[in-house]
């Protein structure tokens, strides 16, 4: 299992139903993405890590070992807009008003990378398949994306095992070795893949499959209490944003 | 770090990260994918309808392309980078059922490994399921049409597929970026000028894993890919022969 995944399934909040942690998660990533950056990705990145680090009771270390991840994207993809191409100054040069920008990329993705951490951590996606037949989503489509979900795992077990083996073997001292191995690698991941297909297809025949696969989906209500907190969470932030741009420089 | 390195990580964006949209650019991105993916899943319910036990397969199918997006090539720059997997799964899956294999994969990506995200995902589905499958598929099916030999239809595809992925994510960004000087064409000259210096070497790196992966598969697996429509059965060899 996946570590974002494993701390979903043992989150404090597991048992909430996922309906309450997508507004909440979810919201927060909307409103980093609509209001202005400054104030308003600081307040929801403030926001959603006091949240994460409270009481959702994600541990700072799996936050910052799962955060660092988007972050590196949101630096990396915040560095072209420090240059101008093809200007009066030259065929690329500092773009002017350049640092601004990025800090300002850098803010709303980053607040925006959290809220969607914040509903990762607290909730499992074997909770949330399940329940998007309800939001409309074909039955078939939500079956293949429970049985991908069930045979990623296996198969990126299988694939971590089958790399570590080649390498015992020196499959990667050279480079040549090291596309054969790769090539290995994916194919050995496609006859598995099909191999456990088949084998699912028949144990679900022995157990009178008809086509539909039926899950025990945790009950859960969803509570009014705290979709009034979260309504009040992010029209409080979207207020103190629009006070605040008007006093901040 | 060397340049190239940082080139890499830059090119990266391939996933375009959560966030990095303005909001106008995600909701518009996100009906330009609509249609493709409301056209796969409707192929893939009519599949699942007339042939229940195709969910399994089909599952197995976007497990592999997960799997796949998680290895590590290596660059001719001497770093690693994952293959898109966009090509190979067209030619096993046709683009429709990709599309939604795709997507599927996308929304992983970005709930269990913090890769893309959700308020870009229908960007990232119009670069990566929609387009870079379909380009890489038709130019397979047209050099397969000129009885062009398999493999090397296999690697152009895959070499297409690639490429026109990130083709496609220099557009996205340049449109959401202007350059400050010389605008939309000179985001684009930025954008795509840091993915080909790593992309193009990528691009063919795929395409050659695809061909060696593609080789291994018809040894090992040559009911699956007759039954995919990938090899020709015993009767449509000879009547091609004939």
């Amino acid at each position: 299992m996946l570590p974002i995944d494993a701390a979903a399934h043992s989150s404090r909040w597991r048992r909430r139903h996922p309906c309450e942690k997508a507004v909440l998660g979810l919201g927060l990533t909307v409103t980093a993405v609509c209001l202005p950056p400054w104030p308003g990705a600081v307040l929801v990145a403030a926001a959603t890590v006091a949240i994460l680090l409270g009481p959702a009771g994600v541990a700072p270390r799996q936050l910052w070992r799962a955060f660092r991840i988007p972050l590196g994207f949101c630096v990396t993809g915040a560095v072209p807009l420090l240059f101008a191409v093809g200007g009066p100054d030259g065929m690329v040069a500092f773009a002017p008003g350049g640092p601004g920008d990025a800090a300002r990329l850098l803010l709303r993705t980053s607040a925006a990378s959290l809220g969607v951490l914040l509903f990762a951590f607290t909730t499992p996606v074997s909770d949330v398949l399940p329940r998007l037949v309800r939001a409309g989503v074909p039955p078939a489509v939500v079956d293949v994306a429970l049985v991908m979900y069930r045979i990623s795992f296996l198969l990126l077990d299988a694939v971590a095992n089958i790399r570590q083996a080649q390498a015992a073997r020196l499959g990667h001292a050279s480079r040549a070795a090291a596309w054969r191995s790769l090539a290995g690698l994916g194919a050995t991941a496609f006859v598995r893949a099909f191999d456990r297909a088949g084998r699912l297809q028949a144990g679900l025949a022995g157990r009178g499959y008809d086509g539909t696969l039926r899950v025990l989906v945790p009950r859960a209500t969803v509570s009014r209490p705290f979709l009034a907190m979260v309504a009040a969470l992010l029209s409080g932030i979207v207020a103190l944003t629009l006070v605040l741009e008007r006093c901040l420089p | 770090m060397s340049i190239h390195e940082v080139l890499e990580r830059v090119s990266h964006i391939m996933h375009i990260a959560e966030g990095y949209l303005p909001p106008l650019h995600a909701v518009a991105w996100g009906v330009a994918s609509a249609p493709f993916v409301v056209h796969g899943v409707r192929a893939l319910d009519r599949e699942v309808r007339s042939n229940p036990e195709s969910t399994l397969l089909l599952g197995a199918s976007g497990a592999f392309t997960f799997v796949l997006s998680a290895l590590k090539i290596p660059s001719v720059t001497g770093s690693c980078s994952h293959p898109t997997g966009t090509g190979l799964g067209a030619i096993l899956f046709r683009p429709p059922i990709m599309a939604v294999l795709g997507t599927i994969t996308l929304l992983f990506q970005a709930l269990l490994l913090a890769h893309g995200g959700l308020t870009t995902l229908g960007a990232n589905v119009f670069s990566m399921a929609v387009v870079g499958p379909w380009a890489g598929y038709g130019l397979y099916r047209l050099l397969r049409r000129f009885d062009v030999p398999l493999m090397v239809s296999v690697f152009f595809g895959a070499f297409v597929a690639d490429l026109s992925t990130y083709c496609v994510t220099s557009v996205q960004l340049a449109l959401a970026f202007p350059d400050p000087g010389s605008g939309i064409p000179g985001a684009l000259a930025k954008f795509g000028g840091i993915f080909a210096v790593t992309q193009l070497p990528l691009a063919v790196s795929e395409g050659l894993l695809t061909v060696l992966v593609m080789r291994l598969l018809s040894r090992s697996s040559h009911g699956e890919l007759t039954r995919l429509g990938v090899l020709a059965t015993g009767a449509k060899k000879e009547a091609s022969a004939r």
